[in-house]
C-alpha cells in the first residue's frame, strides 16, 4: 500500500495554484469527514491528497449533538454531529504536532458564535507552523447559535470574512452553504470582503422520519445531507458561482469518483473536496487524483487548467440570465 | 503496538442461515483476521454500488487464525460474523453468494480485555449479542488451560448465559459446548432453558454462586446492556459491555457514533473500598429497587444523584467495549 496512489514521474501535472496557495493535486479532504487526519493514518498515505481540511474547530471545546447523529438516506447520509471538536488548545498541542508531520498542506476549519471568534482564531492559527490557512465555516446547519445565520446573509459573511481577512494574512477560504436563496451574492460578498477562494456545498438542511414511531431519527431533528444525493446541486452552485466571482472556486458534494471530481472542474472549480465518500472508502481521495491524472493522460490534457470551467454551453441553450 | 486496520477484498467462504432471520457469514480475510481481538469490529459494505450507501458494522462470532500448516480454508485466516436482518442492508446481505468478494475494513476499535482479579468470568449474551462473546469465551478458556494444572482452580472459570425470544433465536450453543462452555438459557416463551430473560440467569447466579470475583462481560439490546450495569453496580462488580451506534466511518474521524460517557470515566464514581461479601447482602429479584442497594453502595449514591457531568465517547474508537460504569446509562 502506498506507493499506487499519487503522482507518477512523467505524466500531465495536477499541480494547481489556489490563490496564493500552492497545492500538488487538486484534491482535498473535506472537514468532518477526516477528522484531524491521525485517524486514517495508516489506512490512508495523507501525502498523496493536494490538503487535509481539519473537523470544524471553535476556541472552546464543544461536546456536539445529542445521537443518534446520523441516519442513512438514498445515495447520501444525514449528519447533525453538532460540530463537536476539541478546542483550540487541545487542537495546537494534541492534534497539530501529528498534521505537521502529514506531507499534505493542512487547513483548518473554523467556526465561532460571533464574527470576532473567527478572527481570533484565525488570528491564534496563522502564527501555527503547518497551518496553510483556514476555511471559514459560515454554514454548518446543525447550529442554532453558530455558523447558519451568518452564511444566509451576504451582509453577515462579508463582515465575518471582513474581519478573518484583517486578522490574517494566510490563505482563506470561506465555506458556502447551499441553503440560501442566492449562491452568487454569497459568493461575491465573499470575495469582496477579502476571500482568497470560496468552497461549495456544504450539506443541505434536511429530515429523516421513522414512520413507525413518527419521531425523527436524529436527535438534533434535523441534520445536513450529503452523498452522491446533493451533486447535482453542488455541480449547479458551483458553476453558478464560478461565473461570477475571480477567486478560484472549491466545489464539493457527493464527490465519490474522479469523473464526478472531473465534472466539478468542468463546471468552474479549480480543486474539489472530497467527503463523506471517505466513509465508504477510506482511499476515495488519493483514487480520485490518480482518475484525474489518468483521464488528463488519455485526454491528451497537460495542465489542469485547461479542464478548469470548460463547460461547454451552447448560446441558444439554457434559459436567459 | 498500535494495530492499524486494514482494508481488503474478502471472499466469503459460507453463508447460512441459521434461524428465521438470523444469519452466519465467514469471510477470508487473513491480514484482518491475525489482529482480531473478541469484541473489537468490521466495516463492511454489502455490495459495490452507492446503495445502500454506508457500510456495515459487525462483531466477530469467531477468529479463525491464520496457520502455518494450510489443511483447510479456515488455516488460513477468517472471520465469522452473526447478523440478523433489521433493515435494508442486512435484507440485502441475504442474498449475497459464497465465493463473492466484499470490501471490508478492521479489525476497528477496543475489545475486550481481562478485567483484574477475576476468578469467573460470566457472558452474558441476548439474542444476537452472543455472537462477539463466543470468541471471547473461546480465548478466556484457552488462557485457562495454558495455565499449569496446579493452579486451575485458581484461573478464572468461564460462565455463559443467553437468552432470547424463542429456541429458534438461541445462538452459538454448539460452538460454546465444543470449546468447554455449557452455557445457561432462558426464553422469553420458555421454549428452551428457564423462561425469562438472560439478566434473571444472571441475577440467580449471583445470587446462588456468590458474586465474589466475579466479572461481567455482555452484548446484546440496549435495555439488557442497561440492566446488566445496574446487576454490575448492586454486586460491586466489573462489567464489560458491547455498545453499539449508527456508524458511518468507523475509525473515530466522522464522531457519528456517539454515546454518552461519565465525564471523568472511570473516576468518575468512587471505588468502594471492600467489595461486598459475597452472600452477605442477597436481593431477591425483583426487589432490587434503589433502597435495597448494600451499604458498600452508600457512597456511591450521591455522585448519581448529581446533575451528571457527561462527555460523547466514539462507540468506533473508545469502544464498543465499554466498563459498564464509564457509560450514562438514560
Amino acid at each position: 500500500m502506498g506507493r499506487g496512489g499519487g503522482q507518477k514521474k512523467e505524466g500531465p501535472s495536477l499541480e494547481i495554484k489556489l490563490g496564493p496557495l500552492m497545492l500538488k493535486n487538486p484534491v482535498m479532504a473535506a472537514s468532518g469527514t477526516f477528522g484531524y487526519g491521525e485517524e486514517y493514518a495508516g489506512i490512508v498515505p495523507l501525502g498523496n491528497l493536494g490538503a487535509i481540511i481539519t473537523k470544524g474547530l471553535s476556541l472552546e471545546p464543544r461536546k456536539g449533538n445529542p445521537p443518534p447523529r446520523l441516519a442513512e438516506t438514498p445515495s447520501g447520509m444525514l449528519n447533525a454531529i453538532g460540530l463537536e471538536n476539541v478546542g483550540l488548545k487541545i487542537f495546537l498541542k494534541e492534534k497539530m504536532p501529528f498534521l505537521r508531520k502529514a506531507r499534505c498542506p493542512v487547513l483548518v476549519n473554523i467556526f465561532g458564535a460571533r464574527a470576532e471568534e473567527y478572527a481570533e482564531l484565525a488570528r491564534k492559527l496563522s502564527e501555527v507552523e503547518g497551518v496553510a490557512g483556514v476555511e471559514i465555516n459560515v454554514s454548518c446547519p446543525n447550529l442554532k447559535a453558530g455558523g447558519a445565520i451568518f452564511a444566509s446573509e451576504a451582509r453577515s459573511v462579508h463582515q465575518v470574512v471582513s474581519k478573518v481577512r484583517r486578522a490574517t494574512s494566510s490563505f482563506v477560504m470561506v465555506k458556502l452553504s447551499p441553503n440560501v436563496a442566492d449562491i452568487v451574492k454569497i459568493a461575491r460578498a465573499a470575495e469582496e470582503a477579502g476571500a482568497d477562494a470560496v468552497s461549495l456545498i456544504n450539506t443541505l438542511t434536511g429530515l429523516a422520519i421513522d414512520a413507525r414511531t413518527r419521531t425523527p431519527i436524529l436527535g438534533n431533528i434535523t441534520g445536513g445531507l450529503s452523498g452522491p444525493a446533493i451533486k447535482p446541486i453542488g455541480l449547479r452552485m458551483v458553476w453558478q458561482a464560478a461565473q461570477c466571482v475571480r477567486i478560484p472556486v472549491v466545489g464539493m458534494g457527493g464527490i465519490g469518483s474522479a469523473e464526478d471530481a472531473l465534472e466539478y472542474l468542468i463546471a468552474g472549480a479549480t480543486a474539489v473536496q472530497v467527503g463523506t465518500a471517505h466513509f465508504i472508502d477510506p482511499k476515495a481521495g488519493m483514487k480520485i487524483v490518480d482518475g484525474i491524472q489518468h483521464y488528463m493522460r488519455v485526454n491528451d490534457i497537460s495542465n489542469l487548467t485547461e479542464l478548469i470551467g470548460s463547460l461547454k454551453v451552447r448560446r441558444d441553450s439554457g434559459p436567459v440570465a | 503496538m498500535k494495530i492499524h486496520p486494514r482494508e481488503v477484498k474478502a471472499r466469503i467462504l459460507l453463508h447460512r442461515r441459521m434461524a428465521s432471520d438470523y444469519f452466519r457469514l465467514r469471510l477470508l480475510c487473513p491480514e484482518i483476521a491475525r489482529w482480531a481481538q473478541p469484541g473489537q469490529f468490521i466495516l463492511m459494505r454489502v455490495n459495490e454500488l452507492r446503495d445502500p450507501f454506508l457500510r456495515r458494522p459487525f462483531g466477530f462470532s469467531r477468529i479463525f487464525l491464520p496457520k502455518g500448516k494450510r489443511t483447510k480454508p479456515e488455516d488460513e485466516g477468517v472471520l465469522e460474523i452473526y447478523y440478523k436482518i433489521v433493515g435494508r442492508g442486512t435484507s440485502l446481505m441475504t442474498q449475497l453468494r459464497e465465493g463473492q468478494r466484499l470490501d471490508v475494513l478492521g479489525p476497528l476499535g477496543k475489545g475486550f480485555w481481562v478485567s483484574e482479579g477475576q476468578k469467573r468470568a460470566i457472558l452474558i449474551g441476548g439474542g444476537i449479542g452472543i455472537g462477539p462473546l463466543i470468541p471471547w469465551a473461546e480465548q478466556l478458556q484457552r488462557e485457562r488451560r495454558k495455565r499449569p494444572p496446579k493452579s486451575l482452580e485458581e484461573s478464572p472459570e468461564v460462565f455463559v448465559l443467553i437468552g432470547g425470544k424463542n429456541r429458534d433465536k438461541i445462538l452459538g450453543m454448539r460452538e460454546l459446548k465444543k470449546i468447554g462452555c455449557e452455557p445457561q438459557v432462558a426464553t422469553e416463551d420458555g421454549s428452551l432453558g428457564i423462561q425469562g430473560l438472560a439478566t434473571d440467569l444472571l441475577e440467580r447466579e449471583l445470587m446462588t454462586q456468590g458474586s465474589k470475583s466475579a466479572s461481567l462481560y455482555a452484548c446484546g439490546p440496549m435495555p439488557m446492556l442497561a440492566r446488566v450495569a445496574q446487576i454490575a453496580e448492586q454486586f460491586d462488580l466489573p462489567c464489560q459491555v458491547l455498545m453499539e451506534a449508527r456508524m458511518a466511518c468507523g475509525v473515530g474521524a466522522c464522531l457519528g457514533c456517539a454515546v454518552k460517557v461519565k465525564e471523568y470515566g472511570s473516576g468518575g464514581i468512587p471505588a468502594s473500598p471492600e467489595p461486598a461479601a459475597a452472600g452477605e447482602r442477597i436481593v431477591p429479584a425483583g426487589e432490587c429497587g434503589e433502597g435495597e442497594m448494600g451499604s458498600a453502595k452508600e457512597s456511591v449514591i450521591p455522585v448519581i444523584a448529581e446533575v451528571p457531568a457527561f462527555r460523547y465517547a466514539r462507540v468506533c474508537k473508545e469502544g464498543p467495549v465499554f466498563e459498564a460504569k464509564e457509560i450514562l446509562w438514560e
